[in-house]
């Protein structure tokens, strides 16, 4: 029988709340992914996207305010065999976990994180987000916002990230695709979830996104795949995304906008040093004898300790 | 037979090659079949501050320092002023004659604050305070003093292409062991143990240790040769190393840290053992390639939230850190204390609070380690007092961990952190690693926090199980809930589990009691100053002053009964810890309601040494109630 990814928990999102197209695609992903229910691990921060891993029937872990992106790093290196998906919002992963954001883009660890994008904190009564533009006086806030908002697709493409993509909460099908993607990328993957909030957020609404949204897939010529490990083709493609994740207005992409699969992941880093790594991970590695006591010999591995005569 | 005791000073500027000479000496004595420890002291600078090694030599095991020192070798201009009280009559003093003429002034180096309490010794002196004066006050009050040209001992040997700074630190050295009556041919032994693999490094060092020998000679003073004992192959290793060594022992696969002093030398020497191979049940068995994991996050928060998530999927996992880096994972110390989850924390105290004093040693994180993080919840917390405890310890941190599912802090010190120590190889059939992991069959139904008799619930894996974690109060299922019945029911639980761990940890893991059980007199004390403790009352013993010590090792669950036990028939409790609260008496009041009567405290962030705890006794047993150890430079 087919694994159920839903579990039977009510979900406690607001009526109207993109999160709830966002879970469908996940769920929709996982089962087409098809890798063994146990060997998927969803991780999220604070907020109302971090209630996610919950509603999904497949292990979850629901961590601290902006901590989302280590979580799922110590996961991944200690198991690379398992499949790991963060959930994380703007401000969890863009601002008080932006340091992380940062470092996940350096480090490459084969993980997907899904950015829930919707300017706002809505956990706590509508706060301005990272993402809400300079000016913008969304209907929780006491006054016009007065921070600038940052670019999450240009910030990920300068730190690193070797897959870049964005995707509408409320096209299931195709943040279904994208997420799928995102998984099958070897890398960091990380997705700009654009979703309204129903409640905190009367600016960028389901009417306002469909007005703009289009789909860089459906453009001739684009192509976001850097396709020779070469510096040139790199700088091309590169730049390419850079230009297109300034375009925000009347005209919304959404699709990937890069991809290099040439930059080695964090555990073929490791690797290098530890050739061992994926069949022997620190997960599933035997640490004691039969009758308990160590493997490991203080004089084999510590031998430079020793005062020789 | 009289036998041997020396401790020895090394000073010289940081950069200057300190740590080698630190270790020709270790390794020249150990391969003489003699015992030693030492200590490293030194400024939060990479280069041109003042750095020192103590150290002491001993037949039988050495357990503390003590001033004044027998042998000062100042390698530098600084050295001399900053030690000057370090030395007594019929002490040595080597010192680089070049440096005669320096005044106080001109030590840049020296900070102002220093400068003016020297400044302030030669005014009671009445001399201008330059070297040769200082040394002219030295010999004065007996202390012998051996002026000596590095700079041309070293050309004359090596020639005019060798920069002698690079030299210094073994002539100092050398020259220490020469009059020492260490023969030079085990001093060139632990210059090749020192500098082994480079060739060239070794051959010019040794010739820099006959020059030694022979200027040495050419004095005309009488020296003693040392009765040279039998070499047997011993481990020199830092407390830092210490732990990292436990930690591989015990079965360390992914180890998390955010570089900090004194903390990060335990990681980055972690990273120069991460991979190797190893035979599983015998000999003839194919070796098997292994490693640990070691990861630089990007800070300490991510760093305590990689080792919390990877213990989740099997792996022992630990991070380490010091004062500040430990302030950053207090969140996380209360996520792994609510999703019950084995990771080890090695907490190297320094001297706080904020940046404090970086490189010096401090005990003052104990109630913060008790504490840190919101709310109430589980938390094992374990102390070692040398290397070998500290080995043990690490061990044993990550089956406490597994077995009662809690975060497990295992506090160090500096001085345990930057300290020599030379041990004898663990037996690996001596480590007991203890798993409690369910097997991966128990699929179904599988509750991550089933309520059962003990708190304990079966742990599963990611990988293996499918099940939830959550900051927030949760089901057995590990799902969101505020129910008040489910809150109360899983705090307790949570709780409950430090009953078990009390009744099942062995008292000699909780405390440790020395000297005369019966004496009136009754120490209690914690971490590195047990060794000078020990020192200190085996003096007094000497007196007819019977002492006991009540070492602690066990801070939470703290062992109240086992304590008030231990406290029993004392007329005087004697509180001895390097913090300005007496923080530990505080948790002794806490959990047994019994009052410490006398308090030595040490907050300069230097070492305790045998002298300063045996004179500080003798002022609490004359009637103080309260004295502060103020030695070290």
């Amino acid at each position: 029988m087919a694994h159920n990814f839903k579990t039977d928990l009510w979900v406690d999102w607001c009526p109207g709340c993109g999160d709830f197209g966002i879970l469908a695609a996940i769920q929709q992903a996982l089962a087409e992914y098809n890798a063994k229910p146990e060997n998927y691990v969803i991780v999220s921060g604070i907020g109302c996207s971090a209630k996610t891993p919950h509603y999904v029937n497949v292990s979850g872990i629901h961590t601290l305010h902006g901590r989302a992106i280590p979580f799922a790093t110590g996961i991944k290196l200690s198991n690379p065999n398992l499949t790991v998906i963060l959930d994380g919002g703007d401000g969890d992963l863009l601002s008080i976990g932006a340091g992380h954001f940062v470092a996940a883009g350096r480090r490459n660890v084969d993980f997907t994180i899904i950015l829930h994008n919707n300017g706002v904190y809505g956990l706590t009564k509508g706060q301005a987000s990272p993402t809400l533009p300079r000016g913008t006086k969304t209907k929780g806030l006491q006054r016009p916002n007065i921070y600038d908002s940052l670019n999450p697709v240009a910030l990920a493409l300068s730190v690193g990230y070797t897959f870049v993509a964005r995707a509408y909460a409320f096209n299931i099908k195709y943040t279904k695709d994208i997420i799928l993607k995102a998984i099958k990328h070897k890398g960091t993957a990380v997705i700009d979830l654009l979703q309204p909030c129903p409640t905190y957020n009367d600016i960028n609404t389901k009417e306002w996104y469909d007005q703009r949204i289009y789909y860089l897939d459906q453009e001739k010529d684009w192509d976001p795949v850097v396709r020779k490990p070469e510096e040139e083709e790199v700088e091309k493609k590169y730049l390419q995304a850079i230009n297109k994740s300034l375009e925000w207005g009347d005209k919304i992409p959404v699709g990937i906008f890069y991809q290099n699969e040439f930059v080695p992941t964090y555990e073929e880093r490791i690797k290098q040093n530890f050739p061992n790594y994926f069949e022997d991970p620190p997960a599933t590695s035997q640490i004691s004898k039969k009758d308990g006591s160590a493997i490991v010999d203080m004089e084999n591995i510590f031998r430079d300790k020793i005062v020789r005569k | 037979m009289s036998k041997t005791d020396i401790d020895l000073i090394i000073g010289g500027p940081q950069g200057g090659g300190i740590d080698s000479a630190a270790q020709v000496v270790i390794r020249s004595f150990t391969i003489a079949g003699f015992e030693s420890y030492g200590l490293r002291e030194y400024h939060s600078n990479i280069k041109g501050r003042h750095s020192y090694f103590h150290v002491r030599i001993k037949e039988e095991p050495v357990r503390s320092l003590r001033y004044p020192v027998d042998m000062l070798v100042c390698l530098d201009g600084e050295t001399p002023f900053v030690h000057m009280d370090d030395v007594t009559s019929n002490s040595i003093i080597i010192y680089d004659s070049d440096f005669g003429n320096t005044k106080l002034d001109q030590v840049i180096t020296m900070e102002p604050e220093t400068q003016k309490h020297i400044r302030e010794k030669f005014q009671t002196l009445k001399v201008e305070p330059v070297i040769k004066n200082l040394m002219e006050y030295q010999k004065s009050r007996g202390v012998n003093v051996v002026p000596i040209s590095f700079r041309k001992l070293i050309t004359d040997t090596l020639g005019q292409n060798k920069p002698p700074a690079r030299y210094s630190n073994t002539l100092g050295a050398s020259i220490s062991m020469a009059m020492l009556g260490l023969p030079a041919e085990i001093t060139k032994s632990g210059i090749a143990s020192v500098f082994g693999r480079k060739k060239e490094v070794v051959e010019d060092n040794e010739k820099i240790v006959d020059a030694a020998y022979k200027y040495v000679d050419s004095l005309g003073i009488k020296i003693k040769k040392l009765d040279i004992r039998e070499y047997r192959e011993r481990f020199m290793v830092t407390g830092n190393e210490a732990v990292g060594i436990g930690k591989v022992l015990g079965g360390l696969k992914f180890q998390t840290y955010y570089p900090i002093t004194p903390a990060a030398d335990e990681s980055f020497f972690l990273e120069g053992h991460d991979y190797f191979e190893e035979a599983i049940e015998n000999q003839n068995e194919q070796l098997r390639k292994t490693g640990v994991v070691i990861v630089q996050a990007e800070d300490e928060i991510s760093a305590i939230a990689m080792a919390i998530s990877g213990a989740m999927t099997g792996a022992r996992t630990a991070t380490a850190t010091s004062g500040p880096g430990f302030s950053l994972m207090a969140e996380a110390l209360g996520y792994a204390g609510i999703n019950e989850i084995p990771v080890v924390l090695t907490l190297y105290q320094r001297g706080g609070p904020s940046t404090g004093l970086p490189t010096r040693n401090s005990q003052a994180d104990l109630l913060f380690a008790l504490n840190a993080g919101h709310g109430d919840f589980p938390r094992i917390v374990i102390s070692s007092g040398d290397a070998e405890e500290a080995i043990f310890d690490a061990v044993k941190a990550f089956n406490y961990a597994e077995r009662y599912q809690v975060p497990v802090i295992h506090i160090m010190d500096k001085v345990l952190a930057n300290s020599f120590y030379v041990i004898d190889k663990v037996d690996s059939s001596k480590i007991k690693i203890q798993r409690w992991i369910l097997p991966s069959s128990d699929n179904e139904e599988y509750q991550r926090f089933k309520f059962t008799e003990t708190g304990i619930s079966p742990m599963g894996l990611f990988g293996k199980q499918i099940f939830w974690l959550t900051g927030d109060e949760h089901n057995e299922l590990g799902h969101i809930t505020e129910d008040p019945e489910t809150r109360d029911a899983m705090m307790e639980k949570r709780m409950k589990k430090l009953e078990i761990a009390s009744k099942e940890i062995p008292l000699e893991d909780k405390l440790l009691v020395f000297g005369d059980k019966d004496a009136e007199i009754s120490i209690v004390s914690w971490g590195s100053n047990k060794g000078p403790i020990l020192d200190a009352m085996d003096k007094l013993r000497e007196e007819g002053i019977k002492t006991r010590l009540i070492y602690l090792r066990l801070f939470s669950p703290f062992p109240s009964k086992e304590v008030a036990e231990a406290l029993k028939g004392s007329k005087v409790i004697i509180d001895i810890e390097n913090n300005y609260t007496a923080q530990a008496a505080l948790v002794i009041k806490e959990h047994t309601g019994i009052n410490v009567d006398k308090f030595i405290l040490k907050y300069n962030g230097r070492h305790v040494t045998e002298d300063e705890v045996y004179k500080s006794i003798k002022e609490v047993l004359n009637g103080k109630d309260k004295v502060v150890m103020t030695s070290g430079a």
